[in-house]
């Protein structure tokens, strides 16, 4: 039983079901635990579950998303386990019903979708930062019911994201072109919206999401565009962070040490991004359409009752 | 258990009677007859109790289904009339919740329940529903409760909450205004702000000025009015012409302004076109900006498209005479939308509320699935 390693079973997941968000692959890894390692008591259920969620939190450098989805699967064990003190039966239900969890959460897509459709009209011209399979999907079911709009995807470096999401788009027939991130400022003024997805949702309504996200909601918030954030409920996060700076990060958000390695790219820098809730005009989730204060009424809910 | 089909034209000769008062109604409605989110937010209610107490059916949820298809008659008839929607939902809302609760009470004794839903966040890790529950509950709980009244009190403590909408916000007007304050209401036909102003005159004997915008062309006249009525409670007033108002702005205290229907993003559709330009005016001088609305004018909807909700009117008030020959294009606008981040407080017969916050007062007193009306379950 000691070669079940969290990480493996998590990247596992993640590469089988491209569709599988972080936090769901989070979520599906600790059942796997539960299954293979049968705590025989409570506590030791809860134990188990504390270290595999640090091992994998450590292992994974962008940790923020799955951090949302250990978030919820231990509340969700407290939770059962303090009120019904009916364990085993708790334990039966998450194990048998995994495969429920994923469907549950591919499912809260197409909620988005649906409640998101009303935001896109005909004739509006989208700027999209990045691919995110909400928005996506979004995009998607409103080319279905026939809206005729256009798409404006950003390049999204460094992990060009944006190259997969145009592809995308071209391929299900809506007009669509492609601009480096830098040429945002320059077409902001030519889009109606602006629709982003998001790695995590802060506690303040901000949103953690692929670098570039920031400087995005900053010239649309100074061009007086609505800034949408398309995410799953699923990702709201008990984080609080301020800036940037307070984001989980594998090194330093500037590196100015001399470079060893013979890499030829001298790219270095900051993955990820913070964009505070102030540029959020609102938040399109399976929970309905949330102003970023409504993001901390979730989150108590679920932590303070 | 709602298996049989709702017929659309109501069986029953007893409520051919009350189909005459909805079309009456429907078609005062579409002439734009009634006038003010007050005046129609009440006449609905009446209506709604007639219906009600004609309504047949055999299930709650026909109930619900004859009342969502008036209401949604209703806002068809006139779209930009929010309030005549938002009282038809909060009806519903009550039925929903009496539903809730009759459904709770019985479950709780039949069946151990799995998990009470608390934060809707968990419904990923929920266990799978069990459908069969619903099939007992439904037919234990169908002759308990008898619904029409529960219906009836409902409308009769909303229309008593409406008529003392008022009072409850004029007990927040007196904490707000200062002595010697220099204040401006670009909405003159709100009967609200009037009364706000005129409380916070009599109940504390503070002295401070009014200035009103003119509200040219379609409000000149209330404004008039307005001013004479304050004037009358010995409060400073002064009549200034619209385009004034960013002149005047840097001397101005506090901006009022009244609503027609808020929305769940804290924006507001106010009765008076400049509304929104004087606001912008006061966000550049960071002059603060109070919206003062009974809880009736929360609206559950969402304003996706503000030109869909912002309403026009005859343009001869803009320009009463005009040569058909000569190519003019004259737009009169009669309705105005204010953006969330141009208000800094509402206050309701309920308390004060940041823009942000309003989302929980509407879900407090409305429910998800009564959003739409002219969505059908399937």
């Amino acid at each position: 039983m000691s070669e079940f390693n969290i990480t493996e079973t998590y990247l596992r997941f993640l590469e089988e079901d491209t569709e599988m968000t972080m936090p769901i692959a989070a979520i599906e890894a600790l059942v796997t635990l539960l299954r293979i390692k049968t705590p025989e008591t409570a506590a030791e259920m809860i134990n188990t579950i504390k270290s595999s969620t640090e091992e994998l939190i450590k292992s994974i450098p962008n940790s923020v998303s799955l951090r949302a989805g250990c978030d919820i699967f231990m509340r969700f064990v407290l939770r059962n386990l303090h009120l019904y003190g009916d364990w085993e039966n708790c334990k039966q239900h998450l194990i048998e019903n995994g495969q429920l969890f994923v469907s549950r959460a591919k499912k809260s897509r197409n909620k988005i979708a649906e409640i998101g459709v009303d935001f896109i009209s005909d004739d509006d011209i989208i700027l999209v930062h990045g691919y995110s399979r909400a928005v996506f999907s979004l995009l998607n079911h409103a080319a279905n019911k026939f809206i005729r709009f256009r798409c404006v995807v950003t390049e999204s470096r460094p992990s060009k994201q944006g190259n997969q999401l145009y592809s995308l788009l071209e391929q299900k027939g809506i007009p669509v072109t492609l601009i480096v991130d830098s040429a945002v400022g320059a077409v902001i003024d030519k889009v109606d919206k602006v629709f982003v997805g998001a790695e995590g949702v802060a506690e303040s309504g901000g949103i953690i999401n692929l670098v570039g996200t920031y400087s995005v909601g900053v010239l649309a918030h100074n061009a007086r565009k609505p800034f949408y954030v398309v995410t799953e409920s699923h990702k709201f996060v008990r984080m609080f962070p301020l800036s940037s700076d307070d984001l989980p990060m594998a090194g330093p958000p500037l590196d100015f040490t001399r470079r060893t390695d013979d890499v030829e790219d001298a790219l270095r820098g900051p993955t990820i991004d913070y964009t505070a809730q102030e540029y959020i005009t609102a938040l399109i989730t399976d929970l309905g359409v949330l102003t970023p204060s409504a993001v901390s009424e979730e989150l108590i809910k679920m932590w303070y009752d | 258990m709602s298996s049989q089909a709702f017929s659309p034209v109501h069986p029953n000769a007893a409520t051919s009677d009350v189909n005459i008062t909805i079309d009456t109604f429907v078609a005062k409605l579409k002439r734009r007859q009634v006038q003010g989110s007050y005046a129609i937010a009440l006449e609905t209610l009446q209506l709604l109790m007639r219906f009600i107490s004609a309504a047949r059916w055999n299930h709650v949820n026909e109930l619900i289904e004859q009342i969502r298809d008036l209401g949604n008659k209703l806002e068809k008839a006139h779209p930009t009339a929010f309030s005549c929607g938002n009282v038809v939902r909060r009806i519903l809302a009550v039925l929903r919740d009496e539903i809730e609760e009759v459904s709770m009470s019985t479950t709780v004794t039949s069946t151990t329940v799995a998990e009470p839903l608390i934060s809707s966040m968990f419904n990923l890790l929920q266990k799978p529903e069990q459908p069969h529950q619903n099939g007992k509950n439904s037919s234990s709980m169908r002759t308990k409760t008898d619904y029409r009244q529960v219906a009836i009190q409902g409308i009769k403590d909303l229309i008593d909450e409406i008529k003392n909408i008022d009072e409850g916000i004029q007990q927040i007007a007196i904490d707000l205004i200062h002595d010697h304050e220099i204040l401006l209401t670009p909405t003159p036909d709100s009967k609200t702000v009037l009364k706000f102003l005129i409380t916070a005159r009599e109940r504390s004997n503070r002295t401070f000025t009014v200035l009103v915008t003119e509200g040219f062309p379609n409000n000149t006249k209330n404004a008039h009015e307005f001013a004479k009525k304050l004037a009358q409670h010995n409060i400073e007033t002064l009549v200034v012409p619209d385009s004034a108002v960013f002149a005047l702005m840097s001397r101005v205290g506090k901006v009022i302004i009244g609503t027609k229907a808020v929305f769940v993003n804290g924006g507001t559709i106010s009765s008076n076109s400049g509304v929104s330009s004087v606001c912008e005016c006061a966000r550049e001088f960071r002059t603060p900006v109070f919206a003062v609305a009974g809880l009736y004018k929360l609206s559950p909807l969402y304003p996706f498209d503000v030109e869909k909700f912002v309403e026009f009117g005859g343009s001869q008030r803009t320009l009463p005479r005009m040569d058909p020959r000569k190519r003019l294009d004259t737009v009169n606008q009669i309705t105005d939308y204010v953006p969330p981040e141009n208000i800094d407080i509402y206050i309701t017969n309920v308390g004060g509320f940041n823009p942000s916050f309003i989302y929980r007062i509407a879900w407090d007193n409305y429910k998800q699935a009564d959003v739409h009306l002219d969505k059908k379950k399937v």
